[in-house]
């Protein structure tokens, strides 16, 4: 750890050494704005933080907790006001969409010289270099596709964890008769989404591409998805009837303690259950969500950092430092332990730092999707269409699940609908 | 209480004496439903201020505390960590009262004038300058974010503490000016007309008769001010950055709807931090509400 | 309106000056407001109609945005929400403020502490009420639970999680947080009524209602304007409290018009979308607006010709 810290702050200096050279007399400067304000997330932030001023740099960040928006809105306000941020927390095909009005800086320098493109999980690449340089850097992989189980309640009727949407209906089924809710759920359009991710996912992995990574609205109005909608409604009749005004970390308490058998839901939920005290292996398990197909399955969500133009030289130096270290094995470590996610380089070893069991077996799963073919980008964490479509789409599956009356067949022609609208 | 000794009439001294009580029995039934009503909220925020977050994430929010600790008070006031700096909500307390008091002073004073200039000395055209200045109230902020960014980008503000109180104060004027307006409009006309006879000015009649009579409005126009950019979230964060934020970017980080664990405890404390230099204000303000600063005080 | 000092010989400028002052101390408020009212309100139409994206661009591209957001189903509830939560939010404040104000008034004991107690939710940000309110009208966390842990377990409270129910709950929880306000301004209202007139009515054998109805309420009328139109603009604005209490749901049952022009605006990348909402909010003021401005200005012609 500590030997690398050294290569890293050589590494660093050489950069100072060579702006040196050519006369520009750089401080590394850096003003960072990102969303996690607070608990081990802001504790990660801070380490790169820490990591940024041992390498010689001066660090200042903006957080901006709460909504997505408000990081947004205060990105625009900024770039309208004349004083683009120099380092963003962006996902998804917002990079692209940032890069497509000029106002990204360009990374390839550094990741060349890093050897960024041997080492990023290749699914991640395309999203950050969207017109083939890099201008952001992955800082990790979260898992979407996560079905916590409760011991207590498999146990009691003798269940095992259900591997295809029949057996978890099957199980459901017997769950309910026992007295128990099946599916803890909080209800909102994120989180009504990510269940709809796993579900057209499990289901049918071409249909999934074709409506939620490519927008196609033939495959939205398609029978497949119209029996992932009823999938989706057999699931909310397995849910409780409390499930509005829920958050997630209650629904994920439900299942810890066994009031609830399942709870699908992203890696950060590990994170929040060790926190609170939970064990893994007893209090809950960690699966993969159902598959109809055979292998293993894994949705991916990211966060990165987007480096924005800038005049001032000592920032410019300091989004190379950055983006240097966010891409470092120590500080993907650091980060990625706190936050229940994998590094999104795929040659760092989980077996130490003190990642959990869940998320090592993350990491395998990751690289036998890559290798069997199945691995895909999140539609309801926003790795894949632009905004304005995920954003329709979510209304439509959000209203699906608060509405009883909406058909599955008129929810997939809803989803195509909204989409086309949006032009 | 200090504040109920002027006053100079009572409305239920009417009737025969046992119709009085009742009557005040009623009015202290009526406020006490309402005030259990009103407390409700407070009071659960309060206690999960002393709650292990163990018990509060196991046992949910609205239940007794087992144990009480005062030590998320200290942790939300000094050392917990809010983007990356651990020192509490103390840091942001001294951003926002930069922020308010300034924006609060300077959209008081001028809306005060404002509307003792639109009640008071009417001129040709005087209902469309107050319409324009009253249509200010109902601007979203969302909308105005952007155009706002904008000119501050312009002038050379953005990301400063001085161009929140510039917002603030144009935004703030519009409330201001519609208050003390309209409040002015009940005090009597003869009252101007006769010091006008007299000869005084503007400026001597705003002073000598206007200003005794403005407590109860200068008062309601603090409150709304001060607790209104007290708490005013979207400017305070989108027009500043790092160090210069306010605290209610501390305190809507609770509302978080982002994937880390959260601090209820830790949370329910700072909000009360935050939320007492407003409720402080209503205490101290609660003496300017006396009533018999009327016409019959002034004469 | 303003006074052309070139016009004036010398030493009369001080005097022309001193007439004007009036029109003078309104001159910065004026051209504030020019600039954020107008200006803004121009800027926000144009971009309506704008090729914006992701960032603001100035080129026309048509009504189509219009178009788009009047096929969202989301706008269209969001937009019928914010009549229905106006009305019933605005009314129920303004009742349950006067009361509260007329209560106070009756030389209650302790009135400081009374009206701290109505006036602290506005001290406190919404995200965190919303979220407190929120856990009471939750089934699993609040008054449902608790009157099932007595042991009344038939009990039913879940109008938040109730498709039909959900918008009183909010309306609810906006009258618990501005009523407080209402009954400050009203209050300060009361106490600048004079005296004299009060006991007069007393005098004559008015009964306490009848003296608050008939002399003294109608005395503030410009008082309950002033709270009506910060009850409205609450109503236009609410944001947070949605945000807090229901995010919008269940579905999008309880979706308001700001939630939709920031989401539109910020997270989708939509700004001339985002703007045309924004346009159509306006729209709806002007509906609530523009009838009341004939009507005040019928009522004071008829006033003046009634006095003349």
């Amino acid at each position: 750890m500590t030997l690398k810290m050294k290569t890293l702050i050589a590494g660093a200096s050489g950069i100072a050494m060579a702006t040196l050279a050519t006369g520009a007399q750089a401080e590394p400067k850096t003003n960072m704005m990102h969303q996690w304000a607070q608990g081990s997330e802001a504790a990660a932030i801070a380490k790169l933080g820490e990591m940024f001023e041992a390498a010689g740099g001066t660090w200042e960040q903006t957080a901006i907790s709460g909504h997505t928006s408000n990081t947004l809105a205060k990105l625009r306000s900024d770039v309208v006001s004349g004083n683009a941020p120099a380092a963003v927390q962006l996902k998804g095909p917002e990079i692209a969409e940032w890069n497509a009005t000029g106002a990204t800086a360009n990374l390839d320098e550094v990741a060349a010289a890093e050897g960024w493109d041997d080492v990023v999980a290749p699914e991640l690449v395309s999203v950050m270099k969207p017109t083939g340089n890099w201008v952001a850097a992955p800082m990790n992989i979260h898992r979407v596709n996560w079905l916590y189980s409760s011991p207590k309640i498999l146990g009691e009727l003798g269940l095992d964890v259900p591997k295809t949407w029949d057996e978890f209906n099957a199980a459901c089924d017997k769950i309910v008769a026992a007295g128990h809710t099946c599916i803890a759920h909080g209800a909102a359009d994120w989180s009504d989404s990510t269940t709809f991710d796993s579900i057209v996912y499990g289901m049918d992995i071409d249909l999934y591409r074709a409506a939620f990574q490519e927008a196609d609205v033939d495959a939205m109005r398609s029978q497949g998805m119209i029996d992932a909608f009823a999938q989706l409604r057999k699931m909310v009749g397995y849910m409780d009837d409390g499930i509005n005004g829920r958050s997630w970390e209650q629904s994920m308490t439900m299942t810890m303690t066994g009031e609830a058998a399942f709870f699908l839901m992203g890696d950060w939920t590990v994170a929040s259950a060790n926190l609170a005290g939970f064990v893994e292996g007893e209090d809950y398990y960690c699966h993969q969500t159902p598959v109809n197909w055979d292998g293993d399955g894994f949705i991916l969500n990211a966060d990165s950092v987007v480096f924005f133009n800038q005049k001032d030289e000592d920032y410019i130096e300091g989004q190379k430092l950055l983006a240097q270290i966010i891409m470092s094995p120590e500080f993907q470590v650091t980060f990625n332990v706190a936050k229940g996610s994998i590094p999104s380089r795929t040659d760092v070893d989980l077996s130490e730092g003190g990642f959990t069991q869940c998320q090592q077996k993350g990491l395998e799963d990751l690289k036998a999707s890559v290798e069997q073919g199945t691995l895909v980008r999140s539609m309801a964490h926003n790795m894949t269409v632009l905004q304005k479509y995920r954003g329709a789409m979510m209304e439509v599956i959000t209203e699906f699940v608060a509405d009883d009356s909406i058909t599955p067949e008129e929810a997939a022609n809803q989803l195509a609908d909204a989409v086309e609208l949006q032009g | 209480m200090a504040d109920t000794t002027h006053q100079s009439f009572d409305p239920l001294a009417t009737g025969s004496r046992a119709r009085q009580t009742r009557s005040r029995s009623i009015v202290y039934l009526l406020l006490g439903l309402f005030a259990l009503l009103y407390l409700s909220p407070l009071v659960i925020i309060f206690m999960n201020a002393f709650r292990p977050l163990e018990e509060i994430v196991r046992e949910g929010f609205i239940s007794l505390p087992n144990m009480l600790s005062a030590t998320y008070w200290v942790e939300a006031w000094s050392t917990f960590c809010i983007g990356g700096t651990c020192e509490g909500v103390s840091r942001y307390f001294s951003n926002t009262l930069l922020m308010t008091v300034p924006a609060t002073i300077l959209s008081t004073a001028i809306g005060l004038v404002n509307g003792y200039a639109l009640s008071k000395w009417r001129f040709k055209g005087d209902t469309w300058v107050f319409g324009l200045i009253t249509l200010g109230v109902f601007m979203p902020a969302q909308m105005t974010l952007l155009p706002w960014a904008f000119v501050l980008g312009k002038i050379g503000l953005s990301n400063t503490i001085a161009g929140l109180v510039l917002v603030h104060t144009v935004q703030g004027i519009s409330f201001t000016t519609l208050f003390c307006r309209n409040y002015f409009l009940a005090v009597p006309d003869d009252l101007i007309k006769a010091a006008r006879i007299d000869g005084a000015g503007f400026w001597r009649i705003f002073r000598r008769i206007m200003l005794p009579l403005s407590p109860p409005i200068l008062i309601v126009c603090v409150i709304w001010q001060f607790t209104g950019i007290w708490n005013e979230f979207l400017f305070g964060t989108v027009f500043t950055s790092g160090s210069n934020q306010p605290i209610t970017s501390a305190i809507v980080a609770f509302s978080g709807s982002g994937t880390g664990e959260r601090h209820y405890n830790v949370e329910a404390a700072s909000v009360i931090f935050a939320a007492l230099p407003p409720l402080f204000i209503y205490v101290i303000g609660g003496k300017y509400f006396v009533r018999g600063l009327t016409s019959g005080a002034v004469k | 309106m303003m006074a052309d000092p070139s016009n004036a010989t010398r030493p009369r400028l001080s005097a022309i000056l001193s007439g004007w002052t009036p029109q003078l101390v309104l001159v910065p408020t004026l051209v504030a407001a020019l600039v954020y009212v107008v200006i803004f309100s121009l800027w926000t139409i144009w971009i309506s109609v704008s090729k914006s994206t992701l960032l603001p661009n100035m080129a026309y591209g048509g009504f189509g945005e219009y178009a788009a957001l009047w096929q969202s189903k989301r706008w269209i509830v969001s937009y019928q929400n914010l009549f229905l939560f106006g009305t019933l939010y605005v009314v129920g404040s303004l009742v349950t403020g006067t009361l509260l104000a007329i209560l106070i008034d009756q030389r209650v004991r302790f009135e400081s502490v009374w009206r701290t107690i109505f006036l602290y939710p506005l001290a406190i940000s919404f995200i965190v009420t919303g979220t407190v309110w929120r856990w009471i009208f939750h089934p699993q966390t609040g008054v449902e639970k608790a009157l099932h842990d007595i042991g009344w377990l038939s009990a039913q409270f879940d109008w938040i999680t109730d498709r039909d129910m959900a918008l009183y709950v909010v309306i609810f929880t906006g009258i618990w947080h501005s009523s407080g306000f209402a009954m400050a301004l009203i209050l300060a209202g009361l106490r600048s009524v004079d005296a004299d007139l009060i006991k007069a009515a007393q005098i004559d054998g008015a009964s306490m209602p009848r003296t608050y109805r008939k002399v003294v309420l109608p005395t503030i009328w410009p008082i309950f304007v002033a709270v009506t139109v910060v009850l409205l603009q609450f109503a236009i604005k609410t944001y947070d409290l949605v945000v807090a209490l229901t995010q919008g749901g269940p579905g999008v049952a309880t979706t308001v018009p700001a939630i939709v022009v920031y989401d539109l605006m910020f997270q989708r990348g939509q700004i001339a979308q985002g703007a045309a909402a924004a346009v159509m909010i306006l729209v709806a003021l002007a509906l609530v607006l523009v009838p009341y401005a004939i009507w005040s200005g019928i009522r004071a012609k008829r006033e003046a010709a009634h006095h003349g």
